[in-house]
């Protein structure tokens, strides 16, 4: 067997058991010894391993020609890449409010709670309802009531917070969640919650998932990438890591692709002077025979999410250009998006790029807009936040309707939780702040595969706990899937000795009421 | 001697007791009239523990005649059988009771209520006069009697518990999924409802009320009065007067109880049903205000989306022995076939996106082969041109055909017509002219066609502006 280039002392050594040394010592080298070994060998079997997963079980079994056994059970390999039955929507794009949106100010009208500014929410409401730290040792819960005015749009008869003047002309097209509900009460593990179906890290996320179980449409682009907005800081900036778009266990070349929100909108994707097309592709082809080779001595399946990565960001050199050049677009997408559109990095522009990216069939699209966490100043901040997203969300879902787009492409709208009724710090008449509330929480959705014009779920007077149908996460997700075809059950990942799934082992399920 | 006319006295009381409680039973609905008039909430209270405890006699009926026969062998079995019989009674007076403070005290009138009454008085008084005659049957005095009894009983309990049933599902629970051809056979010509038949009213109210209200409000139930089965009766009202003012839906009582809060005692539909949704509260209101019509076919301002029935999606043949085809094409040329999904008959899908620039009518034509496995064909920004429609004629299955930013004129569109499954149908971006577009109409199926940014793109609205969100306040 030919030895491992790094490896240069491992097969020949001299008989240390023979030699004049203490037997402690001479223990302690068995020891090494059979340490070493068995990570040399058990490097050989995982090689072995990922070429029999490679190959598929009909590669080791020989009968290339057998039938895919129908339905149930987990996904096969070969069922993978492709939706389980056939999907109402193609693509998706969420547009995720970090730092959790106060619903109240926004969707869910609460008129009674005028009337009771400044009493102390009742604790049977609260119940024993965990508080954060933040507000726990208060001494009173002030309800706040929103201080904006909320009006009927549409033909749905929609209640819509006079923030939102925008969302309220598409109401009719929306499905809004009121009663969305999580179990975590702080930001990270909300967050992680909301987008990988588990509050602790190194679970893949919803867009990993997706690019695993549909594959991609477009070669030249990824199959998953993720928008930043921008910061305003004048907001209150939850950190959004890369732990959230990322693949988790899945193979890393399922996680999300960042585009930056100012400058290159990839860094290093243009070649540095003197490099041209040719010498670039000379260059991939040289390291990837070299990948190859490292594939096949050491066996480690990342390495060809390495090749395949090396390769797309080749195909990205051309193709990214192209989608972020904004040049061609007509006068009336800039009178449909705004101002703000031509300056990278905002929200609108963001919202403009998703829906050139859905043109160009990226399977999956996540905005991520932060500054959500109004614990303070509610009536300073919340009108900044909603005049910055406002409009974004509008031109993008009217935008993707006219053009023919939202028939097949399912969008998204929400946080990691909701806030609280009554006030974080002090009440006035003019101002207050709203903390953490994980009961309930508006979203919505809308395009291919939900009813629209609907208002699911109901809330108590206080927005504080769900009355009728409450949407959990797992079934929010779940419900997402099912849009694209995928069935939450079947579409698994053995790993760590269990079938992992987005939804997580307690049983999720789709939220029929929300389907078209 | 003593205690044979012991017993004998015994029988006669027992005669006279059954003879006062059936005279009772049948001058009941006299005494207590079922006036549709709601009584005392303890009644109500008590009454609401008939669905639970009615099943107690069905049971213990049923198991009569099982126990008769299986008697004839095992004669342990018959004893048993008197003691079931005398069981039967007792429920049979028990759930009688309650089903009349129910209905006596929920006002529930109706004939539907009237026959279900009358049958569980029948039946009662029926399994009264068995246990009269069955010592006489089981000493083998009289043999005909307590048999024929037991058949007629069985019968009324059938008929009875059909007529509860009615009440409680709805009178179409047993015909609503039964096979057509069955369904034409039991039960002929239903459904007319005094309204033309393509009238708004048919079409879109009737239904809504059928789905939410008849079921209290129907032939069967009447309660308040009032029946929502019919046009006529609707107009007609109920207890309260009139619930539907023509032209004006503010004073029309059925609009107000609808749109209550779900809170309020007396919103409607009753009893935690769901509310009506609100696009059909909306029509409903429309359709008050523009005269409540029984004729009229459309209301202005309101359009209901619904157009002719989505077309039952045809499976595609399956395709599986092409696999090694169609890999061909795709390394070949670049464009896809794309499975739908997992199922082979859902079909494929035409992917050309990795090579939109160069894939041509040319390209397009050499996917004749796999015509009709095609369901969705999409070639936005491709270079095809209208000389596209010939092939794509061939795509009989084709739901989705994209076009969007290509060089089609619309010529030729006409070609499309036999694609009767074609739903889809994008060309925004192109230089489509409503001339051009005109032929579409006559595809019925059609029903997302998009002209964004063509010469045939109907007015454009304008993009609405709202007012900033500063400026109002609570």
């Amino acid at each position: 067997m030919k030895q491992h280039p790094l490896c240069t002392d491992c097969e020949q050594s001299a008989d240390v058991m023979s030699m004049p040394i203490p037997a402690g010592l001479k223990q302690e080298w068995a020891a090494i010894e059979t340490r070493r070994r068995f990570l040399g060998r058990s490097g050989k079997v995982l090689g072995w391993a990922a070429l029999a997963n490679l190959l598929g079980e009909r590669g080791l079994r020989g009968d290339a020609h057998a039938e895919a056994p129908p339905q149930a059970g987990p996904a096969s390999r070969q069922q993978l890449k492709q939706p389980f039955f056939a999907p109402k929507a193609k693509r998706a794009i969420y547009l995720f409010m970090s730092g959790g949106p106060p619903q109240m100010d926004l969707l869910d009208y609460k008129p009674k709670l005028a009337a009771l500014y400044n009493q102390d929410l009742p604790d049977s409401v609260r119940g024993t309802q965990q508080l954060t730290g933040m507000t726990a040792g208060q001494a009173h819960f002030p309800i706040a009531p929103s201080h904006w005015a909320f009006k009927r749009y549409g033909k749905s008869g929609t209640w819509v917070s006079d923030l939102l003047p925008y969302t309220a002309q598409m109401v009719d097209d929306l499905t809004i969640v009121k009663t969305t509900s999580t179990d975590a009460i702080n930001h990270e593990p909300a967050i992680m919650l909301m987008n990988t179906g588990n509050m602790n890290a190194g679970k893949p996320c919803l867009g990993s998932w997706l690019s695993y179980g549909l594959g991609s449409m477009n070669d030249n682009l990824p199959t998953f990438m993720v928008l930043q907005t921008k910061v305003n800081a004048k907001e209150n900036n939850q950190p959004v890591s890369s732990r959230l778009w990322s693949s988790g266990f899945l193979s890393s070349e399922y996680a999300g692709v960042g585009l930056r929100s100012g400058g290159d909108p990839v860094l290093y994707l243009s070649d540095p002077n003197g490099v041209d097309r040719a010498v670039r592709r000379k260059m991939l082809d040289a390291v990837e025979a070299l990948n190859r080779q490292t594939m096949t001595e050491l066996g480690d399946p990342e390495t060809n999410a390495r090749i395949a990565q090396y390769e797309m960001a080749y195909r990205m050199q051309a193709s990214v250009p192209e989608l972020a050049d904004l040049s061609k677009e007509p006068q009336s997408t800039w009178d449909l998006y705004g101002p703000d559109a031509k300056e990278p990095g905002t929200f609108a522009y963001n919202c403009l790029l998703a829906r050139r990216m859905a043109e160009r069939d990226v399977r999956f699209t996540q905005i991520y807009k932060r500054g959500w966490d109004v614990h303070g100043d509610v009536t300073g901040v919340l009108p900044i936040l909603c005049s910055e997203t406002d409009r974004g969300c509008y031109a993008l879902i009217t935008d993707l309707k006219r053009r023919g787009l939202l028939d097949d492409t399912l969008v998204i709208w929400a946080g990691e939780f909701g806030r609280t009724v009554y006030s974080q710090g002090g009440l006035t008449p003019d101002n207050y702040g709203r903390d953490h509330h994980p009961n309930c929480f508006t979203t919505w959705m809308t395009g291919g595969g939900v009813q629209p014009g609907i208002t699911y779920g109901e809330t108590d007077e206080y927005s504080y706990n769900v009355v009728r149908d409450p949407v959990p996460v797992r079934d929010f997700n779940a419900t997402i899937l099912h849009c694209l075809g995928i069935d939450h059950n079947r579409l698994t990942y053995e790993f760590q000795g269990l079938d992992q799934k987005l939804t997580g082992t307690t049983p999720a399920n789709v939220v029929q009421g929300l389907l078209a | 001697m003593k205690r044979k006319s012991h017993a004998r006295v015994a029988g006669l009381v027992a005669r006279l007791v059954a003879l006062a409680i059936g005279v009772q039973l049948i001058l009941l609905p006299w005494v207590f009239k079922l006036d549709g008039k709601p009584h005392a909430n303890w009644q109500q209270f008590l009454g609401r523990f008939h669905p639970l405890t009615v099943h107690l006699p069905i049971g213990f009926l049923v198991l009569l005649p099982v126990l008769e026969i299986a008697g004839m062998s095992r004669p342990a079995l018959r004893e048993a059988a008197g003691f079931v019989l005398a069981l039967a009674l007792a429920s049979c007076l028990f759930a009688l009771t309650l089903g009349y403070l129910l209905a006596y005290g929920s006002g529930e009138a109706g004939p539907g209520v009237m026959r279900h009454m009358w049958g569980a008085i029948v039946l009662t008084i029926g399994v009264m006069a068995c246990v009269l005659v069955r010592p006489a049957w089981s000493s083998g005095a009289v043999s005909t009697v307590y048999p024929a009894l037991l058949a007629f009983v069985m019968l009324t309990l059938v008929w009875t518990a059909h007529q509860g049933g009615s009440l409680s599902h709805g009178s179409n629970y047993l015909t609503e999924y039964m096979p057509t051809p069955l369904k034409r056979w039991v039960a002929p010509g239903a459904g007319a409802s005094g309204a033309a038949p393509d009238s708004f009213y048919t079409q879109h109210i009737n239904p809504i009320l059928d789905a939410n209200c008849v079921s209290c409000h129907g032939a069967s139930k009447i309660k308040g009065g009032l029946r929502l089965d019919s046009y006529g009766a609707l107009m007609r009202g109920g207890k309260d007067g009139a619930v539907i003012i023509a032209g004006n839906p503010g004073r029309s009582l059925l609009l107000q109880r609808v749109t209550l809060p779900q809170s309020d005692k007396r919103f409607m539909p009753a009893e935690g049903r769901p509310p009506l949704k609100p696009e059909e509260i909306a029509w409903i209101k429309a359709w008050i205000q523009q005269g409540a019509s029984s004729t009229a076919t459309a209301i202005a301002g309101v359009s209901i989306q619904q157009a002719p029935p989505v077309p039952p999606i045809q499976p595609v043949g399956n395709y599986s022995s092409m696999m090694p085809a169609i890999e061909r094409m795709a390394s070949g040329q670049g464009a896809k076939l794309v499975p739908v999904s997992g199922k082979p008959s859902d079909g494929l899908i035409l992917n050309t996106v990795d090579v939109a620039g160069s894939f041509g009518d040319a390209q397009l034509a050499q996917f004749d082969a796999f015509a009709p496995y095609i369901v969705e064909a999409e070639l936005g920004r491709t270079a095809v041109t209208d000389a596209s429609f010939d092939t794509l004629a061939k795509f009989t299955h084709l739901r989705a055909l994209h076009l969007e930013r290509t060089a089609v004129t619309g010529a030729g569109l006409a070609k499309l017509a036999p694609l009767k499954q074609l739903v889809y149908l994008n060309l925004s971006g192109t230089r489509v002219t409503s001339a051009a577009v005109a032929p579409l109409a006559s595809m019925k199926n059609l029903r997302h066609v998009y002209l964004f940014n063509t010469p045939a793109q109907p007015a454009a609205a304008a993009v609405n502006t709202p007012q900033s969100a500063a400026g109002s306040k609570r």
